[in-house]
């Protein structure tokens, strides 16, 4: 007999043998019996129980709610995961910028609508380096569109403490220009005489900048930058110099850089003192309208104070600037020559939570050319559209030599939205 | 001669300051290491709100905090890191207020 046949043959006598047994076990044991059945009795109650709570439920939409619940949960977990991945993604991307729209009437002149927009981009890499970038995009009065870049650095937070600054940068000189000028910020329609290009402050630079703040004492606080850059050209015409532009340059035909900062206090939150300047050599690069080489090194300064106080719904603000191109007997605008321009600000929001602001600005600005030389008292009244978005009135008195466009009073309405 | 000096200390002042940033820097990594974990602290929202009261009206009107997302947030935030002067701590501060107010 071979093994299979032989485990056949055990399985059939246990078989046998099990059935035989059970009626035995099962008489051995009434009382198990009973107590499952009771068992089997209570088990049907408690069915019965669950099948009428079930019924109730879906009468009264127990059940929807409870689906609505889960579907709930499921939402609020993606959106979890969701935003986690926003929080602790290593590199973030972000648009914004501004945009305005202006109708400008000039006294004595043709009134036009004008138009802008200056997309920034910020790129971000793990908390650390950061790239940022600003475009200004305008229409040209022929209908040109004009592109410039504004500004591209590399920020590099060296330490909690210190960013370094690397490309093209707004000049730290003053606070207008770096932190003021767009639309969106400045409460008037229109920059400070002296403040926007070929006055007296400087508009962007091309170099190295560190920069950074310290909380001092309980509410104080200091921040500060420091930059090396190429410097800015210098402008002749008719044996003088026209103007100084300093608007960031690729280049240093005199190659001497051009070393400046600033420094600004805080000693309450609400309020702001600052010093800023800048010194170097600079150099005659173009005369009459055409390239120019050779021309003396001659030295360069700039100088600002600026100031701003927050109190309630009270904003006030004022600012000076100087820059000086020293004298140079062989070059072809052998002369001294120095800008200065200076403003007082205050802007004021009606009511507690009113949308309507006023807002008045004084703006000196003397040039060694008297057809630049401006005195302006400017008013304004905004509507706050939404926090970033105003609607601005302005009008503005200007005195300058008679028969020139710094003579002309203007009216300007703008909407500027920061986005 | 005296020209090549002004050039070159204010260029090595320059890289003395950069070389103290890298030695720092891995201060700062430690540091926001050690602020991730934590991100809970109620004190961040706090100090963020007064962060962000006290420095943002400096220049602007106050955006609502729901105007971005959390990762918006993160890049706006880094560039008024820089423009605003604010430390590392800070932006962190300020940071968590605007994402758990948003």
């Amino acid at each position: 007999m071979n093994t299979t046949t032989r485990c056949r043959k055990y399985a059939w006598s246990a078989s046998a043998l099990a059935l035989l047994a059970m009626p035995a076990l099962a008489q051995m044991h009434p009382e198990r019996i009973a107590e499952l059945e009771e068992q089997l009795t209570a088990l049907t109650e408690q069915l019965g129980e669950l099948k009428a709570e079930l019924d109730e439920a879906k009468d009264n939409g127990s059940i929807e709610t409870i689906r609505k619940d889960v579907e709930a949960n499921k939402v609020a977990i993606r959106a979890t995961q969701s935003s986690t991945a926003f929080t602790e993604a290593t590199s973030v991307t972000h648009l914004s910028g501004y945009a305005s729209a202006d109708y400008v009437s000039v006294e004595d002149g043709p009134a036009a609508f004008v138009a802008n927009f200056n997309p920034m981009f910020h790129f971000l890499y793990d908390n650390k380096i950061l790239w940022e970038a600003e475009l200004e995009v305008e229409v040209e009065e022929n209908g040109d569109t004009n592109i410039g870049l504004e500004y591209t650095t590399v920020d590099w937070f060296l330490n909690d403490n210190l960013t370094l600054v690397a490309g093209k940068f707004l000049s730290p000189i003053g606070n207008f220009r770096q932190n003021l000028h767009p639309s969106w910020i400045n409460k008037l329609p229109s920059a400070p005489a002296g403040f926007g290009h070929d006055g007296a402050a400087p508009i962007s630079e091309v170099g190295l900048q560190i920069r950074g703040g310290n909380p001092v004492g309980n509410n104080g606080r200091i921040t500060y930058a420091a930059y090396v850059g190429n410097g800015p050209k210098i402008e002749g015409e008719d044996g003088e110099i026209h103007a100084v532009e300093a608007e960031g340059f690729a280049s240093d035909p005199d190659d001497e850089k051009v070393f400046g900062g600033r420094v600004a206090f805080l000693p309450m939150p609400n309020l702001e003192f600052a010093v800023s300047g800048a010194t170097g050599d600079v150099a005659v690069v173009e005369n009459d309208g055409a390239d120019l080489e050779g021309d003396p090194k001659r030295g360069y300064t700039v100088f600002g104070f600026d100031a701003n106080y927050r109190w309630s719904n009270l904003d006030l603000r004022g600012e000076f600037v100087s820059q000086e191109v020293d004298a140079a007997a062989l070059s072809v605008a052998p002369e001294n020559t120095k800008w200065e321009t200076w403003y007082a600000q205050a802007a004021y929001r009606f009511g507690g939570d009113s949308n309507w602001e006023g807002v008045v600005r004084y703006t000196d600005f003397k040039s060694p050319h008297a057809d630049d030389t401006q005195e302006q008292l400017a008013l304004g009244v905004n509507y706050l559209i939404a926090p970033s978005a105003m609607l601005k009135f302005g009008y503005e008195s200007n005195e300058g030599e008679p028969g020139e466009i710094t003579d002309a009073d203007r009216w300007i309405v703008q909407i500027a939205f920061g986005y | 001669m005296r020209t090549k000096l002004f050039t070159l200390v204010p260029i090595a002042a320059i890289s003395a300051v950069l070389g103290l940033g890298m030695l720092a820097a891995q201060t700062t990594a430690a540091a926001e290491e050690a602020k991730a974990t934590t991100q809970s602290d109620p004190m961040q929202f706090v100090n963020g709100s007064k962060t962000w009261a006290n420095t943002c009206a400096r220049c602007h009107n106050m955006r609502d905090p729901k105007s971005l997302r959390d990762d918006q947030w993160r890049a706006a935030i880094a560039h008024m890191r820089v423009r605003a002067g604010l430390t590392a701590e800070e932006a962190k501060n300020v940071l968590v207020f605007l994402q758990q107010s948003n």
